[in-house]
């Protein structure tokens, strides 16, 4: 096997249908439809239900190369990276059930695989910090707002599921960012890009501008502060990903 | 359990992928475990050699099954050969581990032994399940099987000096209810009529077309906003096919994209396109063959 795959060897069922993230954004555009799913509708529910769960599923993969592909890393980073992989293939046993609540089933919308291709990252520290720092601190502002709306929805089932699944992101986030200091400790240059990779992830999944800092009932995906302190992240790196939010791309 | 991590991104199967991410954690445990009585025993603490040049081919034989199409050999290189040979040596070892002396040793072989069994019988469980999708597939995996323990006996076995046999069953089956933690449930199929909706009767015509090899008429149902690509993409189609099944159907909003495998005495192509419906009806705006013939 090689280390790391190319990305285009990541395999599927046939029934998943996979398009590139800008294609189905523009497609999404042209029909008067917010790029990211609003959660407006049943439809969009499972959209997004849909995305959290292939994003798992790329997690999974993203972390089980991880234990794959460097096998000169400590032996603790490679115990976390499995620990991870076992979590992951557990949040896609939850989001398959969560898509089967709502009546969707898999392969209902395209898949896209951007997140795969973060986790494609050469560097272990790049690959930490863009994945668990970038990508599941992400999942925690987009679970925190997902709780949000399964409670005022009055759905039990997704609020308390996603919950679970966001204390184990939390964990996810904190072990990338005891990695990053750990495996770039000496070594600045290394730190600076793997740091600057994380944030070239946090600018291109600003998801369409949706995510923001602000209350959950003012903004549409609110930056979730507690979770990201919980998970190792300082006052500074917040401000700076509150700061990259205002000069989102659309994508 | 690198092996399981790096094949699970290469492994289609919803319910197999998830085998291997199950399985994963629980073999770093045991390493972690192991790793961590070498210092309690005069060795270093997490460091591992291979039994020998020998064990070092067979487990590069077991890595060389990394295509898509190829499930069936991974499952049945970790879950038939190297899990129930572990489970093996472990049980030999417990047998001659001094109680008085080498508890320590002993409660890591107790759970070692229970897990790796129980992983086993998990992965014949979903080998079951791949070989009633593809009946061909129970030789291949036996031809596999035997190719893989003659490599492991050549190394006499994961240490280098384990006696034949090299696997042996279990005294005593897992229990079933301990097996199915570790399975899920493959996602059930979807309802293809209903997720075409009124796409579904110019699709079959769409359909019966590309078996026929009549592409003039499917470039005819492009929309005027498709690309001039996806003329070129029809041209990478190599009719007439035998069967052209839909195999996937996503929407975007009003649309559907529409995931085609067309097959044929020339190979299997996959078809992806998305249609829009319009007040001329469905029209195709983007087309793309995602595969190719072998």
């Amino acid at each position: 096997m090689d280390r790391p795959i190319a990305y285009d060897k990541l395999a599927r069922e046939d029934r998943f249908v996979r398009m590139r993230t800008r294609d189905v954004a523009n497609a999404k555009i042209e029909q008067g439809m917010p790029p990211f799913p609003d959660l407006s509708s049943e439809a969009s529910m499972r959209d997004r239900i849909h995305g959290i769960l292939v994003g798992e599923m790329q997690a999974m993969e993203g972390a089980g190369r991880s234990v794959y592909d460097f096998p000169d890393a400590p032996w603790e980073f490679t115990l976390d990276m499995a620990r991870q992989v076992w979590d992951e293939s557990r949040h896609v046993e939850t989001y398959l059930g969560l898509l089967d609540h709502l009546g969707g089933y898999v392969g209902e919308f395209p898949e896209t695989t951007l997140l795969w291709r973060c986790a494609c990252a050469e560097d272990a520290a790049a690959r930490v910090a863009g994945v668990n720092r970038g990508l599941e601190g992400l999942a925690c502002d987009v679970f925190n707002q997902l709780i949000h709306i399964a409670r005022k929805m009055g759905d039990p089932v997704i609020e308390r599921s996603v919950d679970y699944v966001l204390a184990d992101e939390i964990t996810h986030v904190r072990m990338g960012s005891r990695w990053l200091n750990e495996l770039t400790r000496g070594d600045a240059e290394r730190r600076r890009r793997a740091i600057e990779f994380q944030d070239s992830i946090d600018e291109r999944f600003n998801l369409g501008g949706q995510r923001q800092d602000g209350h959950h009932e003012v903004v549409p995906i609110s930056i979730a502060k507690d979770a990201r302190r919980l998970a190792g992240f300082t006052d500074e790196e917040i401000e700076r990903l509150v700061k990259s939010t205002q000069r989102s791309q659309v994508y | 359990m690198r092996i399981l991590g790096g094949w699970i991104a290469l492994t289609p199967e919803v319910d197999a992928k998830l085998l291997f991410g199950r399985h994963v954690w629980d073999c770093a445990q045991h390493a972690d475990l192991w790793g961590k009585r070498l210092p309690e025993l005069r060795a270093a603490a997490q460091v591992s050699e291979p039994g020998g040049p020998a064990v070092v081919a067979a487990f590069d034989l077991i890595e060389t099954a990394e295509r898509p199409e190829q499930t069936v050999e991974r499952v049945t290189a970790i879950y038939r050969v190297v899990k129930p040979h572990l489970a093996t040596v472990y049980e030999r070892h417990l047998a001659v581990a001094n109680p008085v002396y080498e508890p320590p040793t002993r409660r890591i072989l107790l759970r070692c032994i229970e897990e790796e069994r129980r992983h086993a019988a998990a992965g014949a469980l979903v080998l079951e399940r791949l070989f009633a999708r593809d009946r061909a597939s129970a030789d291949r995996a036996r031809l596999w099987e035997r190719k893989l323990l003659d490599a492991l006996g050549a190394a006499r076995g994961v240490t280098g000096d384990v006696e034949l046999p090299l696997v042996a069953e279990p005294a005593t089956p897992p229990e079933r209810a301990s097996v199915a933690q570790d399975l899920v449930t493959p996602p059930s199929g979807f309802d293809v009529e209903a997720a075409l909706g009124d796409l579904a009767a110019p699709l079959a015509a769409h359909r019966a077309a590309l078996a026929r090899g009549e592409l003039a008429a499917v470039r005819g149902e492009l929309g005027g906003e498709a690309p001039p690509e996806a003329v070129v993409e029809y041209a990478r189609l190599v009719p007439p096919f035998e069967r052209v099944e839909v195999v996937g159907v996503a929407r975007i909003g009003r649309q559907r994209v529409v995931k085609l495998a067309l097959a044929g005495p020339r190979g299997r192509q996959v078809l992806q396109e998305r249609w829009t419906p319009t007040e001329a009806g469905w029209r195709i705006v983007t087309v793309e063959v995602t595969d190719s013939t072998s």
